[in-house]
């Protein structure tokens, strides 16, 4: 374990160095939330009205917070990086190392997290208490309860991105498949809320990653109740446990494929 | 007639730099600090038609911004440089239809087409009629044997075979000077010793000019009549390839294998290199002592074998730019006064 | 059109198909690529369809108002990468020094650079907008008016790529923020810009062009004027007048730089 803790060390390092670089990428989300506002600002009309019962601040706390892990886990390392290093052959001397490739991975892609999501977290406070309002009931132990389930939705995304760039070991270009799984996560679960959906879909969707990953922390933060803290954080034990066993699995497969065909 | 002139040809580059620690990142945000860097420096010569030079120089010493400036990528800060009379800073394009460039490491094939494609496509950028790309390419396939792979797709070919396209097709538009940088970078021994006699035959037949930048002393030696050495952007040799080695090898290394380990004379002219029990490395001079004076001091009965050879053209160069570097330090020295002196 | 132009154009031509020809060299990854991003554009309805059921317009916008809305900016999108993709990545020939092999080259350097790079996925992109253009309102009018508007937004959307990705010729560090200037103009492009008050609306044609991209173009083929019409072509050109000469400033100072830092 020791080892993964210093290659997440190094890359934390790496990435305080990058911080304008990181910066700049406000921009895109400060376009995104601006936007948003606007729609549900149009959307509302009224004052007081609730929508899927949530009120207008919500909505907007809610969207800001997905894309606030959209943004904060942006990173190429379990995307690119990772197809590229299975489909340029250098995952040849990388999986001879003392360590399990998915977990150096996945230890470097935690670094840089440590430092990106924080400085959005910062960002999404500053400009959600200025332009959309606090919250109403939120209190700070409410952010600190949350924080554990916010750490394990950023890791189970990481899990299920990196399961679909190991299928680079079989195809040319996992790029597609990425681009599905996003669109899962974006449109169903990013930027809106499951309860604006129909009744019978909920459930549904209580099964796919995007409750663990992004509605249930955000949730939590606007919404707080103990009930709903506790299926959260057994629903992403589960998931995380049951996507880490399925890596594994594609990560053996690809490396036995490796070993037969020599890539 | 000369299709290259230049004339005091400078250029300067600033470099910013920083002093240490999150002090000097502060200080570098309000206060940039720019150093110049004298990266080619009133460098002047010129080059005759149909001649093939090798212009060559340690890493960093100005080549390719020499190259640069000659092809119109950059403009000089100051000094003067026509190219077949065109100023390629004022009239890039038009010079552009009249030379061409190889870069070794940059491949400019489509690797998806066949040779032929790409030539048809060279063709295109050149502007030349289909007739005239037609009789262009066949002419092209004649000389550099293209003919067995010329419809094969450029991602088959051998290495050796992609760079004699490469070669080919930087030719499509009869180019009267042709830049070559670093042509056999990562080729095996056989196929460079094929460029090479490629581009010798392309010189000879098609009178090209050939401007050659190389670290491989092979191709120097083996191709250019006359070299040019440049060092930290000043040029610290011109000459002809003869008159180099004429006047740098009056060095000749000895290699002996004795019967038995023999007590050398200790002679003024002969430098012992290495002795290792019977075999003996030796450095004779022969501006002060003769070869055959020297090998008298040998004991004839007890030599085995005998090894007489120059010192390699790659040791002449390195002492060159070693000299120069150290020159540094004591002040500018120019190429004349290096040239007398010898080493 | 003088021989110099069709030459120009000709090597143009031949650049693109061949970019796309190595493509196709797999044809299955070509293929899924094409095929996933329309089905990637077309998740998008799933989040239109809740907004309507909620609301019946949306800043003055039907549901197939923002359909077509989508559709321009898919197939204005597909287009500007399936052409002129180096444009997005501008910054990176010119902080690496790459410039250098088009400089040597007897053609138009802006073009020979914009046309040297394709998208695949763009081809899923301009092809979603045409089917999205049929399914929801097609007529014969609108069907040239949308591949009129098709044209003029890639370029304007080139442009503006162009323009930012210039900014590399000066600053070193404006390659992160060209890319997220010009991805900025996609995310407004997919809504409708009735839901923006008052100075956002300047925001919109000044700052960022997707004004006379996107907007003006779907209101006239909602509404047909003419006026508008020649608006958006005298913007068009304007716009790419300005974006070639700043190109062109950049490109001497390449050419004369003195700092060897931003060039490797």
């Amino acid at each position: 374990m020791k080892k993964y803790a210093v290659i997440y060390r190094s890359v934390l390092i790496e990435s305080l160095q990058y911080t304008a670089n990181i910066a700049m990428g406000f921009i895109s989300y400060l376009i995104i939330i601006f936007i948003f506002i606007h729609l549900w600002d149009y959307m509302y009309g009224t004052p007081g009205t609730l929508i899927a019962g949530y009120t207008k601040e919500q909505m907007i706390w809610y969207v800001m917070l997905t894309e606030l892990i959209w943004f904060g886990t942006s990173s190429n390392t379990v995307t690119r990086q990772a197809s590229m290093d299975i489909r340029g052959g250098n995952i040849a001397y990388l999986m001879n190392k003392p360590y399990h490739y998915t977990l150096y991975i996945l230890a470097r892609y935690i670094g840089e997290c440590s430092v990106r999501l924080p400085m959005y977290a910062a960002v999404s406070a500053l400009i959600g208490l200025t332009m959309v309002g606090s919250l109403a009931g939120f209190r700070l132990i409410t952010l600190l309860a949350a924080l554990p389930c916010i750490l394990l939705g950023i890791t189970i995304h990481a899990v299920f991105r990196l399961c679909i760039s190991l299928l680079s070991f079989w195809i040319e270009d996992a790029n597609p498949f990425h681009w599905l799984y996003n669109k899962l996560i974006l449109v169903i679960g990013t930027i809106f809320p499951i309860e604006i959906f129909p009744e019978a879909l909920q459930p549904l969707f209580k099964l796919t990653p995007i409750y663990t990953v992004c509605y249930g922390p955000a949730k939590l933060l606007i919404d707080f109740s103990v009930e709903k803290y506790a299926e959260v954080l057994a629903a992403q034990v589960l998931y995380l446990a049951a996507g880490c066993a399925l890596m594994f699995f594609i990560y053996g497969k690809g490396v036995k494929k490796l070993y037969v065909n020599g890539g | 007639m000369n299709v290259i002139e230049a004339e005091n040809l400078s250029k300067t580059f600033r470099v910013k730099r920083k002093e240490k620690g999150l002090q000097g990142s502060l200080k570098a945000i309000f206060h940039p600090q720019t150093e110049a860097v004298h990266a080619v420096d009133r460098i002047s010569f010129t080059v005759e038609e149909g001649e093939m030079l090798a212009f060559i120089g340690p890493n960093g010493a100005g080549k390719s911004t020499t190259i640069k400036m000659l092809t119109g990528i950059l403009y000089p800060d100051d000094g003067a440089v026509k190219v077949l009379g065109i100023d390629p800073s004022k009239k890039r394009k038009q010079l552009a239809y009249q030379i061409g460039t190889v870069f070794g490491q940059k491949e400019q094939l489509w690797t998806h087409l066949t040779p032929y494609d790409n030539f048809r496509f060279f063709g295109a950028i050149y502007d030349l009629p289909d007739a005239e790309a037609e009789a262009r390419i066949r002419e092209l396939s004649e000389i550099f044997e293209l003919d067995a792979f010329i419809n094969t797709p450029v991602r088959s070919l051998s290495l050796g075979q992609r760079i004699r396209c490469e070669l080919a097709a930087s030719l499509i538009h009869k180019p009267r000077v042709l830049f070559l940088d670093e042509p056999t970078i990562g080729l095996d021994p056989v196929v460079k010793e094929n460029i090479r006699s490629l581009i010798k035959q392309m010189n000879k037949e098609l009178h090209t000019t050939i401007f050659l930048t190389s670290h491989d002393v092979g191709d120097i030696e083996k191709l250019c009549k006359r070299i040019v050495i440049v060092n930290n952007g000043k040029i610290v040799l011109d000459d002809s390839m003869t008159h180099l080695k004429y006047h740098y090898l009056n060095k000749k290394i000895v290699e002996l294998k004795l019967h038995e380990e023999a007590v050398l004379p200790q002679l003024a002219g002969i430098t012992v290199l290495k002795q290792n029990g019977g075999h003996v490395k030796l450095e004779v001079d022969t501006g002060i002592m003769k070869i055959n004076d020297a090998l008298r001091h040998i004991d004839a009965e007890n030599m085995v074998d005998i090894n007489i050879s120059n010192i390699p053209l790659e040791n002449i160069i390195m002492e060159i730019y070693k000299a120069e570097g150290s020159s540094l330090k004591r002040g500018p020295l120019d190429g004349n006064h290096l040239k007398k002196e010898g080493l | 059109m003088s021989t110099a132009v069709k030459n120009e154009l000709r090597v143009c031509m031949l650049s693109v198909k061949y970019n796309i020809m190595r493509e196709m060299l797999n044809k299955v990854t070509f293929l899924t690529n094409i095929l996933f991003m329309a089905l990637n554009n077309a998740t998008f309805i799933v989040q239109w369809v809740i907004l309507f059921s909620l609301r019946e317009d949306i800043g003055g916008y039907a549901l197939r108002d923002v359909m077509l809305l989508w559709g321009l900016a898919a197939s204005t999108f597909g287009l500007a990468h399936i052409l002129f993709a180096r444009a997005f990545s501008l910054p990176d020939l010119i902080i690496n020094g790459k410039l250098d092999a088009y400089l040597v080259l007897p053609k138009n350097v802006l073009l020979s650079v914009l046309t040297s790079q394709t998208s695949v996925s763009a081809i899923g992109d301009l092809l979603y907008g045409l089917v999205i253009l049929c399914v929801f309102s097609l007529s014969i009018g609108r069907f040239f008016l949308f591949v009129l508007f098709t044209v003029t937004g890639a370029v304007i959307y080139t442009a503006f790529a162009l323009l930012m990705g210039s900014l590399s010729f000066w600053f070193v560090r404006a390659e992160m923020f060209a890319g997220h200037m010009t991805s900025s103009m996609v995310s407004f492009a997919t809504y409708p810009d009735g839901i923006f008050k008052g100075a956002v609306k300047f925001l919109l044609y000044l700052v960022i062009p997707v004004g006379m991209a996107i907007y003006q173009p779907v209101h006239i083929m909602m509404d047909f004027n003419a006026g508008r019409l020649l608006a958006v072509l005298g913007y068009t050109l304007l716009l790419s007048a300005a974006a070639v000469f700043v190109f062109y400033r950049g490109l001497r100072r390449y050419s004369s730089s003195n700092l060897m830092e931003a060039r490797g």
